[in-house]
């Protein structure tokens, strides 16, 4: 499965993923035309009943609805490749400020919830490999079930409100901090996001590690350092987790890439103003430029991620080293 | 190892040949068979709704006993509308395993075949395939199910429909790997080359062979559905009021979770209990069909 | 267009689908304790929680009940309503019509400045009503201006409209938002990122899709607004509102779910109940097959209990309605068809109109735009089914909802409609033939025409009350529609923030008066 690193593969790469944008492109162009109302009727609701045909019009053309649908798409396609990402008439901002503001939020949370979750996972892995079918393996699993089985909103809720109303402790109900504006509360409100999300993607990476260790360990190399007489400790981190890494980080990419969008309701919850949050309030009030461009920027953060998963673990597996 | 799925879960297994008839084996593996006791215990439970065999109707609204705690009348209690939080809870579980099984069916057909398509007759179906797959797996799979469940109006089928489209290019990815490899392999070589056609050769030849890599990701999947449907709900997106899913109760729960915690309790604790009861199934099942697994635990 | 001889109420009401509160106005809100000016304490800040940022800040186009909590405070209007609902002067101190009904003299407040320090003139009401008449503008309450034919300046502070007819509700339909007075010299783009207007508060800062600052304008015509500043804070989950409001980080929050009320109602957090003028109904079409038939309507009427409706889709939290919700003009429940459900005159009706054997209705429900709405259809189609009436049901997303319902594209439809303190503004436009909402009604007659006429021409209360308690009688006897109920809205507030007063039109004008220790 694995393919060679040449300058070809890359090239074919970076075609493929630039399909993939259009064709992404286009899905959600479509998708949202198709859903019912716009954005005339998602901010003035049923009193877009009582507008004469004129003012319909003058607001048709304040949105751009009034273009066929062709020309909307390519003049927003057109505008992207200027850095314009559209305007967002409901924030008085351009989507690519909006998108810059909301992008780090959501990419914080992310890193943390993965740090979190590799903290967690690992050892609990490696626990759980270490002595198979026995209590700690069990323990291992047990954890492990649980986050994968808990739904976050729920944790996430019964967290808040827990907090909140037994020790007064609700970081996320004061008005959001920038990390570089005030670290010590944006830590704080990235506390329990990060922890619910972490404890959520810990089960994957936990089940991963416990696996691949479990492989690795049956190789023979394992074996023969063992014979050698490599101390235990060294053996089970260089030799073992060194090589069940490559698994290790491919899962961990996904689930970075993964959360980017799946944020959502832990966004929602905390009132934390990342990037999913702007789709999803986008797709309410009908904002098609703004929700196609944070599409797009969601699938081309994705689509780079993906790519530095691969690269990375072509550098670290030893195998693929050795050719 | 490059093929795994974007979404929780554990290594794509190998292809490996599997026999039928694995069912005892599972039962005998400790994740397996409680796995196997918890779903089959909410299936009962499902049924029982079903068939109307509960003392109350999940949706007939009883304003003078609304919000009573748990007793022997009412075993979870009832909600604001003094609708039986049992009943809903049971008829909850239906739904939400309906929406689930629908969904998981739709994405294991269409991503299945897909897959061998692709994989089995590479060129021009595999590029079209893949290019699709990879145009969905770049969207965010909630934000995808989130805007899909709002083109349409929104019932349990459609929902079902928009999480089945989220998970179809997991299932062509997790196909299509295994079905390169066996592609290659000796005995379907030999098949391809008697004459027999080539869309036999796949059905017969290829498709019994990957059905093991299939069941533990059907699982698995179905433990996402339900936590997709749950988390939509979450968003306002689920199925529609009156008809209770796990994830709307849960929803419309909060908000009374400190008059009356067990409109929360109840259906918070039988999703989780859901989920993991479909997860040790799914273990169960990797653990006797995955041949990776063999002597290791 | 219509024909200039209505006037319609302004478009703040949110006729219930601007999500989650409507807009109504009505009266008999509790008196609050406004803190008297002399010993309210001086500045403070306040945090509101929110759950969403204004869509607009142009408020001309501000229907979103979010933005207009924000803009009330920011904008003023030439009359204001106060907490009693009763029409005030704003920024006209009186306004006076001719002997024939035709002229009205607006006489304006002087000395009053906008926010960038401009002052305030005839010239900006000329600007601004013109504009407002302009359908390029897309003002949402241009309809409300229709029998206006001229607006001009006789000096700096006076203003002349001339009227096509009499219009006692002239002064009611000003006191909206969507016609605030703006300067002349401003332009929807500059209003869109910095709000300029005459309110007690003007707008500081915002970060968009997070919060909303305004702080006092010192400058304010009225008594010297008490707060420091006000903050608009977005938590868009409710339940998480309820949290920050329990950790102290934010003091103040308008909930429309009485659940989420009691939720929060706790320790230092107290809660106000206040009805609301928006109502719940099924609306009637008409137009449309069988609905066309007095009788079947009359028959779906007497079919329904609406306490139970109100007891099981929510909790009992409201007061059964008629048509006219405003305390001033208040319909008489009992003087329906059938005060009481009373299955047997449904049936009666049903046969008279040759349907013995039943009918079956479609209704449309928005779901996911206000609490209720699907659970009230649900127990509609119970109780239509015992009196052989078939409710057929269509749940729709809110977007779907709205295009079916602006398009009038349903037989039946439920809804929770914006009311408003005058009734010829909550009804004129649906129920006259000239009404911009009457296809959306499916429901006018000769009768109601020349009701409504008259009761613009009226200028005395009492026979103002007189005509419109007709109207009512003529829209129940005939049920063009099945009032159901209205429903409060909660207002929690921390212990801290005193002389806070929630009006029944949600408004939040009475920031201006509110204090934090």
């Amino acid at each position: 499965m694995l393919k060679t690193f040449s300058h070809n593969s890359v090239v074919r790469r970076i075609g493929a993923a630039a399909l993939t944008l259009l064709g992404v492109a286009i899905f959600v162009f479509i998708m949202l035309r198709a859903i019912p109302g716009n954005q005339i009727t998602a901010g003035l609701g049923t009193e877009a009943a009582a507008l004469t045909p004129a003012q319909k019009l003058a607001l048709e053309q304040y949105y751009g609805l009034d273009q066929p649908l062709v020309v909307q798409f390519f003049s927003w396609l057109g505008n992207l490749f200027t850095g314009n990402l559209g305007f967002s008439a409901r924030a008085q901002q351009s989507v690519l400020d909006l998108t810059v503001a909301s992008l780090p939020v959501t990419f914080e949370l992310a890193i943390f919830s993965i740090v979190l979750a590799l903290l967690i996972g690992i050892p609990l892995g490696m626990l759980s490999a270490s002595k198979p079918d026995s209590p700690r393996d069990a323990l291992g699993q047990i954890v492990g079930l649980a986050g994968l089985s808990i739904p976050a909103f729920l944790l996430a809720t019964a967290l808040l409100s827990v907090l909140a109303s037994s020790l007064g402790f609700n970081p996320n109900g004061q008005a959001f901090a920038s990390l570089f504006g005030d670290p010590l509360l944006n830590l704080q409100q990235m506390l329990l996001p990060s922890l619910v999300l972490g404890f959520g993607i810990a089960a994957p990476i936990m089940r991963t590690t416990r696996t691949a260790v479990l492989e690795v360990r049956s190789n023979d190399f394992i074996r023969t350092a063992r014979a050698k007489g490599v101390p235990p400790r060294r053996l089970q981190l260089k030799h073992v987790l060194g090589n069940a890494l490559v698994p290790i980080v491919t899962m961990t990419g996904l689930q970075f890439g993964y959360l980017l969008g799946g944020a959502v309701v832990v966004e929602q919850i905390f009132s934390l103003p990342g990037i999913g949050r702007q789709v999803l309030l986008g797709i309410q009030q009908k904002e098609y430029a703004l929700v196609q461009s944070t599409v797009l920027v969601i699938a081309l953060t994705f689509v780079i991620v993906n790519l530095l998963t691969d690269l990375t673990y072509r550098l670290i597996d030893p195998r693929v080293r050795a050719s | 190892m490059t093929d795994l799925a974007p979404a929780p879960v554990g290594p794509t297994p190998r292809t490996g040949s599997v026999a039928a008839g694995r069912f005892r084996a599972l039962l005998r593996s400790p994740s397996g068979l409680s796995g196997a006791i918890i779903v089959s215990l909410l299936v009962l439970l499902t049924f029982a709704s079903y068939f109307s065999l509960l003392s109350y109707d999940p949706i007939a609204q009883d304003p003078p006993s609304r919000l009573l705690a748990p007793s022997f009348t009412h075993l979870f209690g009832t909600d604001q509308f003094g609708r039986d939080v049992f009943s809903r809870v049971a008829a909850g579980v239906a739904n939400s395993a309906l929406i689930a099984v629908v969904a998981v069916t739709f994405a294991t057909v269409i991503g299945t075949m897909g897959g061998l398509i692709a994989g089995f007759f590479r060129g021009i179906p595999d590029v079209a395939i893949g290019g699709v797959t990879n145009v969905l797996f770049a969207f965010p799979p909630l934000l995808l199910a989130l805007a899909l469940v709002s083109v349409f109006d929104r019932n349990w089928f459609t929902i079902a429909v928009a999480i089945a489209i989220v998970y179809v290019p997991i299932f062509i990815r997790v196909t299509r790997g295994p079905v390169l490899s066996l592609r290659e392999v000796e005995y379907v070589k030999a098949a391809t080359s008697t004459g027999a056609s080539r869309i036999a050769v796949m059905m017969r030849h290829v498709l019994p062979n990957i059905t093991s890599i299939i069941i533990i990701q059907v699982t698995l999947s179905l433990s996402w559905a339900v936590l997709t449907e749950a988390s939509l709900s979450f968003l306002g997106l689920g199925a529609p009021p009156p008809t209770p899913s796990l994830g709307s109760m849960i929803f419309e729960a909060r908000t009374l979770v400190y008059i009356a915690p067990w409109t929360m309790i109840a259906p918070g604790v039988i999703v989780v209990l859901l989920v993991v009861g479909l997860n040790l199934l799914g273990d169960g099942l990797r653990d006797i069909l995955d041949p990776r697994n063999k002597g290791k635990r | 267009m219509s024909h200039g001889s209505r006037f319609t109420r302004g478009a703040v009401s949110a006729l219930g689908l601007a999500a989650i509160v409507s807009l109504a106005v009505s009266g008999c809100s509790s008196p609050g304790t406004p803190a008297p000016a002399e010993t309210a304490k001086s500045g403070g800040s306040l945090v509101v929680g929110v759950t969403s940022d204004p869509d607009t800040l142009f408020p001309w186009k501000a229907t979103q009940f979010q933005a207009t909590h924000v803009l009330q405070n920011v904008y003023g209007t030439l009359t204001e309503f106060d907490e009693g609902l009763n029409v005030v002067p704003g920024l006209a101190e009186s306004w006076d019509a001719s002997e024939d009904g035709l002229t009205v003299t607006l006489k304006l407040r002087e000395g009053v400045t906008f926010a960038d320090g401009s002052t305030f003139g005839s010239e900006d009401v000329v600007s601004s009503l013109t504009k407002i008449q302009d359908e390029a503008t897309a003002a949402v309450s241009r309809s409300a201006l229709a029998s206006v034919t001229a607006i001009e300046a006789s000096d700096e502070n006076t203003v002349l409209l001339t009227l096509s007819a009499p219009n006692a509700a002239l002064p009611a339909g000003l006191a909206v938002l969507t016609l605030a007075m703006l300067s002349s010299d401003d332009t929807e783009a500059a209003l869109n990122t910095a709000p300029n207007g005459t309110g007690a508060y003007s707008f500081d800062t915002r970060v968009a899709n997070q919060s909303i600052t305004l702080k006092k304008n010192t400058a304010y015509w009225g008594d010297e607004p008490t707060l420091g500043s006000v903050e608009f804070r977005v938590i868009p989950d409710e339940s998480s509102i309820v949290s920050a409001m329990q950790s102290g980080n934010v003091q103040m929050a308008i909930f429309d779910d009485p659940l989420v009320a009691q939720t929060a109602e706790s320790g230092s957090i107290t809660i106000a109940k206040t009805p609301q003028l928006s109502y719940h109904t099924l609306q009637l079409n008409a137009t449309r097959g069988d609905l066309a038939d007095v009788n079947v309507r009359l028959a779906i009427s007497c079919a329904v209990d609406r306490q139970e409706v109100l007891d099981t889709a929510a909790l009992g939290e409201g007061e059964v309605t008629g048509p006219i919700t405003s305390p001033a003009y208040k319909s008489d429940t009992d003087a329906r068809p059938c005060p009481e459900r009373d299955l047997k005159q449904a049936a009666a009706y049903l046969a008279k109109a040759g349907k013995a054997d039943g009918v079956t209705i479609k209704t449309i429900v928005s779901q996911g735009e206000y609490a209720t709405s699907v659970n009230e259809a649900q127990n509609l189609k119970a109780q239509l089914a015992e009196a052989k009436i078939t409710l057929d049901v269509e749940t729709l997303e809110s977007g779907a909802y709205v295009d079916r319902w602006v398009a009038g594209d349903f037989d039946a439809a439920v809804a929770l409609n914006g009311g408003q303190p005058d009734p010829d503004g909550m009804y004129g436009r649906y129920f006259t033939s000239t009404g911009n909402l009457n296809k959306v009604a499916g429901y006018s007659s000769p009768e109601l025409d020349a009701l409504f006429a008259e009761g613009r021409a009226a200028s005395d209360p009492t026979d103002r009350a007189a005509i419109y308690e007709k109207v009512s009688a003529e829209l129940e006897d005939n049920a063009a529609w099945v009032w159901l109920f209205t429903s409060y809205s909660y207002t929690a507030t921390d212990s801290a923030v005193q002389g806070f007063v929630p009006m029944a039109n949600g408004s939040l004008q009475y920031l201006r008066t509110t204090t934090v220790n």
